[in-house]
């Protein structure tokens, strides 16, 4: 099936026509009956999104050093709009999961993730994150944060090289440009309503003796 | 004719405007927000932030009193910086009169942060 | 050392020696502590560099390796453990501030108790975790160690073992936290804590009480991993601990294995390696000065001196294909020869450093914030850099002239004339400027080695696996942030028995609780920038 001509603010169409993912996500989305990019609010909401996504500073080991390679003078992503690196993950848009995640790490990992406001991404950046690496055998390491956390986008190397983390992000951002703000993603969940449905006793902080 | 003091009608409406439309702007962007924003819940995302570790003990623990000197030694000195604005707006209309008041309010003000500077009250201890 | 034995042996007539590179001494656990005070006290062996653990399969036990920051003399002392079910040796921590942490890495990893030592808990894995990894006898099945998302159990209480005088050991509770502690988690997720480093902080108002550092959250178990791998295997994970110092891991592990198996290294590639070590120390600090500026709130530091480092990584990248993970040297040599350009590029870096450094002063470290900011903050003594074991930049700020450079000089260190930059403040703007001023030592160093590059082979020819024989060796090399030493065991197969690899990232961190306690928060951002540990390093 031929896809509709896409447009998004920002990106040649070459980079729709030549992007194997996208493709198919823009196919799925054309067959299931929705109308891609519905309308001009929804364009115009995903153009301030994509074009503004703050990453939150969580790096474990070497492939943070490349994140802050970055953020520096020679590959800046400033340019892209994603200087603002929130270490508070109330404030952040996505989390590129730099590093490697071992066992000690995954409980405050995830917690960072359920702490992180809506509409919330994750990358896994490095070959730690994606499976493992070169870790993969040890005791001490998860194998991968897919379990942990639903991934957005895989960015291999070891550890990958700016171009390729500033690929991914680019990658993150032509996602969301294609993406339905009003219905779909736009869930819009209560308190009230998910204590109803799964009714907990008091959320404690953790027992200390 | 509706006039207060020195001031004309014109500038009493523009104020009264100026007011509600600030007020209003902000009051809309936060109900568009509330209105097309996905939203999710989970447990741990209404407890306080603490690097990704659980808290501990209470909150309602007692606080160095150190916290409210500066926070209130900052408050009188940024209401000052409010009340010296609408004076530099109309420096020149006002003239040396004008100057002179300010003076006398700027140095009882300095002679207060003189007194907290010599008690220690900016010192942390 | 022939004095040394003849000392030892009159004072303890119970201990056995082994002669080698490195006196072995011997002892029963009944007599350790005397020993190692005696050692300390009368032969001046004042740096506790490693305790390593050790599992020989019918007992376990510990090597102790010291030196001496006088003499330079290193001596061993190995102690063992017969019983395997409670395991308990005699502990030294009253000796060496270091060794209250070290005991506790090898009861993490072995679960052998230490008497007397006042903090006796698992340091980088979960206060739940079943087993004792390192262990030969180690169940590595997941399901009794699974993956949680559940939180890690908290607790104040630590566990102590205290010898009474009737002989008897009584387990103890103390406690860690007072009750009524205001309690602070600063980090793992932070931006100023260098990597995934808790501190649990007891705070009264701004003031620092106590701190508790918790370590492992990016414990990956690399010295487990390479018990089952090849030597030539074991190389690539030196790239990813202290991942400035890249080369300098990579050198010592090549150098340690080398001298094991009796490999020459070409001239060539030795001064390759030494060159590339001391461009990695440029990058190292000038990503240092950036990152502990911006910590301070000086962020256009960062892209200044990441500006140096670029250049840096371009040189590196032309010759080894990588920006990071090098995986250079190897054993025999290095990979690849230098790229036609290398010498060119080399000598453009070195022409435009002191201007950069001239710009580093000018922008920041004469000014009077940063001035009010590092002067007098977290000050270290001489005995306590020593009795912590800081080395590296941060322990030649104390006065300790402590560059393994210049004690054992290894590869052609002995043939080139350079300074030790040592200051004797021992706080935050010490370690600072150490720092900046080895920038332009490292410099010196790449001209005289530019000057004496041979040409030749780039790599010894080695055999495809390397075996070798039974037996142990140690060995140590000057990283970017301290020593760096490598000790491997070896039962006579292709695979290390034991590989331990001592990092200077672990001493740095425990040592922030002490010079930390009545500073404010801010200090210790500034004490755990300038201190300068890389936290994949200390754990491993």
């Amino acid at each position: 099936m031929e896809m509709r001509h896409v447009t998004a603010q920002g990106i040649p169409y070459e980079a729709w026509k030549d992007n194997e993912y996208i493709e198919k996500l823009v196919t799925e989305l054309q067959e299931s009956g929705t109308n891609v990019l519905v309308g001009s609010l929804d364009k115009l909401i995903n153009w301030g999104r994509s074009n503004s996504l703050w990453p939150l500073t969580f790096a474990t080991s070497c492939c943070g050093i490349e994140f802050v390679s970055l953020g520096a003078a020679r590959f800046d992503m400033a340019r892209f709009g994603w200087e603002v690196a929130r270490a508070s993950p109330r404030q952040a848009d996505f989390m590129m999961v730099a590093g490697t995640i071992v066992h000690r790490m995954v409980p405050v990992f995830r917690r960072l993730y359920d702490q992180l406001a809506e509409p919330k991404y994750v990358i896994a950046c490095g070959s730690c994150a994606i499976s493992g690496g070169p870790f993969r055998k040890s005791y001490h390491v998860a194998k991968g944060i897919e379990d942990i956390v639903p991934v957005d986008v895989f960015c291999p190397g070891c550890p990958p090289r700016p171009e390729a983390m500033i690929y991914s992000i680019m990658q993150l951002s032509r996602k969301i440009k294609v993406e339905r703000f009003f219905g779909g993603k736009n869930r819009q969940e209560s308190q009230k309503e998910f204590l109803a449905a799964h009714p907990i006793e008091d959320v404690a902080a953790a027992n200390i003796d | 004719m509706i006039s207060l003091g020195i001031f004309g009608i014109d500038a009493v409406v523009f104020a009264i405007v100026a007011l509600l439309t600030g007020a209003g702007l902000v009051w809309l962007a936060m109900w568009l927000a509330g209105l097309i924003s996905p939203r999710s819940f989970n447990p741990q995302k209404g407890e306080a932030y603490e690097c990704g570790i659980p808290t501990r003990g209470e909150s309602m623990a007692r606080f160095h009193v150190g916290y409210y000197l500066f926070a209130i030694l900052f408050l009188m000195f940024d209401v000052e910086t409010v009340f010296l604005f609408p004076w530099a707006v109309k420096m020149r209309a006002l003239g040396g009169e004008g100057v002179l008041c300010v003076a006398v309010f700027f140095a009882i003000l300095v002679l207060g942060l003189v007194y907290a500077w010599r008690k220690g009250a900016l010192e942390w201890k | 050392m022939a004095n040394l034995q003849e000392k030892v042996s009159r004072l303890f007539p119970e201990a056995t020696f082994e002669e080698g590179e490195i006196l072995l001494v011997n002892i029963p656990d009944a007599k350790l502590h005397d020993l190692v005070k005696s050692l300390r006290d009368d032969c001046g062996f004042d740096y506790l560099v490693t305790i390593v653990g050790m599992d020989w399969v019918s007992s376990l036990g510990c090597v102790y390796y010291l030196t001496s920051s006088l003499s330079k003399e290193f001596v061993s002392v190995k102690v063992q453990t017969t019983d395997r079910d409670n395991p308990m040796i005699h502990s030294i921590a009253d000796l060496y501030r270091i060794a209250g942490i070290y005991e506790r890495e090898v009861y993490d990893f072995y679960g052998i108790i230490f008497i007397n030592n006042p903090d006796m808990r698992r340091l980088f894995l979960n206060i739940d975790w079943v087993g004792y990894p390192l262990r030969k006898d180690y169940d590595a099945n997941p399901e009794i160690n699974p993956v949680s998302i559940e939180n890690e159990r908290q607790t104040d209480h630590t566990d102590s073992w205290v010898e009474q005088p009737d002989g008897s050991i009584k387990h103890e509770r103390p406690r860690v936290f007072k009750e009524d502690d205001f309690v602070v988690n600063i980090g793992p997720q932070h931006p100023a804590t260098h990597g995934v480093l808790r501190f649990r902080t007891a705070v009264d108002g701004e003031t620092i009480q106590k701190i508790d550092v918790y370590m492992g959250y990016i414990h990956r178990g690399v010295e487990k991993l390479c018990e089952d791998l090849g030597y030539m295997q074991t190389l690539h994970f030196m790239d990813r601990l202290d991942y400035f110092s890249a080369h300098n891991y990579h050198h010592g592990l090549c150098l340690a294995i080398e001298k094991a198996a009796g490999i020459e290294v070409p001239r060539r590639a030795q001064v390759i390696r030494v060159m590339m070590d001391e461009l990695s120390r440029i990058a190292s600090h000038c990503l240092f000065i950036g990152t502990f500026c911006m910590d301070l709130g000086a962020t256009t530091m960062l892209f200044y001196t990441l500006r140096v480092r670029e250049q840096v990584l371009d040189i590196m990248e032309k010759t080894c294909g990588a920006r990071m993970t090098f995986n250079y040297d190897c054993l025999g040599g290095v990979m690849a020869d230098l790229h036609p350009d290398f010498v060119k590029d080399v000598k453009a870096l070195l022409e435009v450093l002191p201007k950069n450094v001239a710009e580093y002063n000018k922008l920041f470290t004469g000014n009077v914030i940063a001035h009010n900011r590092l002067k007098n903050v977290g000050v270290l003594s001489n005995e306590d850099a020593r009795s912590w074991a800081i080395t590296g930049p941060s322990g030649r700020a104390s006065g300790w002239a402590c560059d393994v450079r210049k004690t054992h000089p290894y590869s052609v260190y002995s043939e080139i004339k350079f300074d030790q930059v040592v200051r004797t403040e021992g706080d935050s703007l010490a370690r600072f400027q150490n720092r900046v001023d080895e920038i332009l030592q490292s410099k010196g160093i790449l001209e005289q080695l530019l000057e004496m590059l041979p040409e030749g082979e780039y790599c010894a020819k080695v055999p495809k696996v390397i075996k070798l024989p039974v037996g142990h060796w140690f060995q140590v090399v000057e990283g970017c942030r301290g020593l760096f030493g490598v000790y491997i065991e070896s039962d006579g197969s292709a695979k290390p028995y034991r590989l331990k690899l001592v990092t200077p990232g672990l001493p740095a961190a425990a040592v922030v609780d002490h010079i930390t306690r009545g500073q404010k928060i801010a200090d210790l951002i500034t004490i755990g920038g300038s201190m300068d540990y890389i936290v994949p390093d200390m754990d491993r």
